[in-house]
């Protein structure tokens, strides 16, 4: 579905043609959003930044930091025509911001973790199709670097089973906020080629995230991972998602935050659990990842962006989870300092 | 005496879902052997 990025004719500013000017525009400079400024502006792919944030008086600061490229800072209004769009706002309305940005004829990433914004971003695939333009839907930590693991643990089997995502960290506040909605909202499992409604906050699981985390209790919430990982493993028996919490998380899930969030949610981490068929018999892999969910997230936003300006994605509306191949991802996130493990010691039988 | 009855009531039902939910509860079956190992570029190809 993607091909590889060629990096000998064009990742490299100086062997671009300065015919052009390439413009990026991110809105929503929260944490994850000024993570992608940050990687798009030490890329050298990128000429001019435009970032949208409603309160374009609190950026002066960190215009500053953002060195070699012009930046401009705008309102909410209508998005500017650009060649990629990074929608790192708050959770809500992305689709809408999508078909907008289609409309000006750019490429989309969004990082959004809502079902409802994933589900109508994946109904615009045949617009984006049509446009030539790519929609790269859930490009973040969870969906984002979950769906590049599940997808590269799950190449590794003649038949995956079941596949069982878990994640305990967030991003910025905004994320935070996300996820403190999401726990009490209904989740969604793929079983059996069917997908089955349950309760946020149920299913308990003792799940062993990578050292030094460890072992946390997962939960059921309203995440996107097992929407659009069905699009890769349709044969899979059961997808589901879970999420890391505490007593008192699950006890105030039912209320309004009652304090303000952290400016950010991490350490954070992701296991991810594949079970199948290899080689004729029966076996269960385990890989997962360390890291600062907003890092990630923006490191990801960022690669999806720069691989988007220079042509090496397909068209159409897709998640990192319907890659052909995530490899050449899993290295470049790797380069950026985002290291994937694997659990050994799983028995087979 | 008929208030005390009641709390009283309630507090041991109160105790005996609780036990039943700790006691049938799930927790999973933590790993007894493995450790992590980080990944690097030959173990993707």
């Amino acid at each position: 579905m993607v091909s590889l990025p060629d990096k000998e004719a064009g990742a490299n500013s100086a062997d671009r043609i300065f015919a052009d000017v390439t413009t990026v525009a991110v809105i929503g400079a929260g944490v994850v959003g000024r993570g992608v400024a940050r990687q798009l502006a030490a890329s050298g792919v990128v000429d001019r930044l435009i970032l949208g944030s409603r309160r374009p008086e609190r950026l002066r600061g960190f215009v500053r930091q953002l060195i070699g490229v012009d930046v401009e800072v705008i309102a909410p209004g209508p998005l500017p025509s650009v060649d990629v769009t990074v929608l790192a706002q708050p959770t809500g309305g992305h689709a809408e911001l999508a078909d907008e940005a289609l409309g000006n004829g750019s490429h989309v990433v969004s990082v959004s973790d809502s079902i409802k914004d994933v589900e109508a971003l994946l109904d615009l695939d045949a617009a984006a199709t049509k446009a030539d333009r790519s929609i790269i839907i859930g490009a973040s930590f969870s969906p984002g670097l979950s769906c590049l693991l599940a997808r590269h643990a799950g190449s590794r089997f003649e038949r995956v089973e079941e596949v069982h995502v878990a994640r305990m960290g967030t991003g910025g506040p905004a994320c935070q906020r996300q996820l403190h909605r999401a726990r009490t909202k209904e989740a969604i499992d793929w079983r059996d080629g069917n997908w089955r409604k349950r309760p946020g906050g149920t299913g308990r699981e003792l799940v062993w995230f990578p050292d030094p985390l460890g072992a946390r209790d997962c939960y059921r919430a309203a995440l996107p991972d097992a929407l659009l990982l069905s699009r890769n493993f349709p044969e899979a028996d059961r997808i589901t998602a879970k999420v890391a919490a505490t007593r008192r998380d699950r006890f105030s899930a039912w209320l309004p935050m009652l304090r303000s969030p952290h400016n950010d949610g991490g350490p954070g981490a992701i296991r991810i659990e594949v079970r199948g068929m290899r080689d004729g018999i029966q076996a269960t892999d385990v890989i997962g990842a360390i890291d600062h969910p907003s890092a990630v997230a923006g490191a990801i936003a960022a690669i999806a962006a720069e691989w988007s300006l220079l042509g090496a994605l397909p068209s159409g509306g897709w998640s990192l989870g319907m890659l052909d191949d995530p490899v050449p991802w899993l290295l470049e996130l790797e380069e950026r300092g985002i290291k994937a493990a694997v659990y050994q010691g799983i028995s087979t039988s | 005496m008929r208030v005390l009855r009641r709390a009283l009531l309630a507090a041991s039902v109160g105790a005996a879902v609780a036990a039943v939910l700790r006691l049938r509860g799930s927790g999973g079956v933590p790993p007894r052997q493995g450790s992590w190992r980080q990944l690097s570029g030959p173990d993707f190809r």
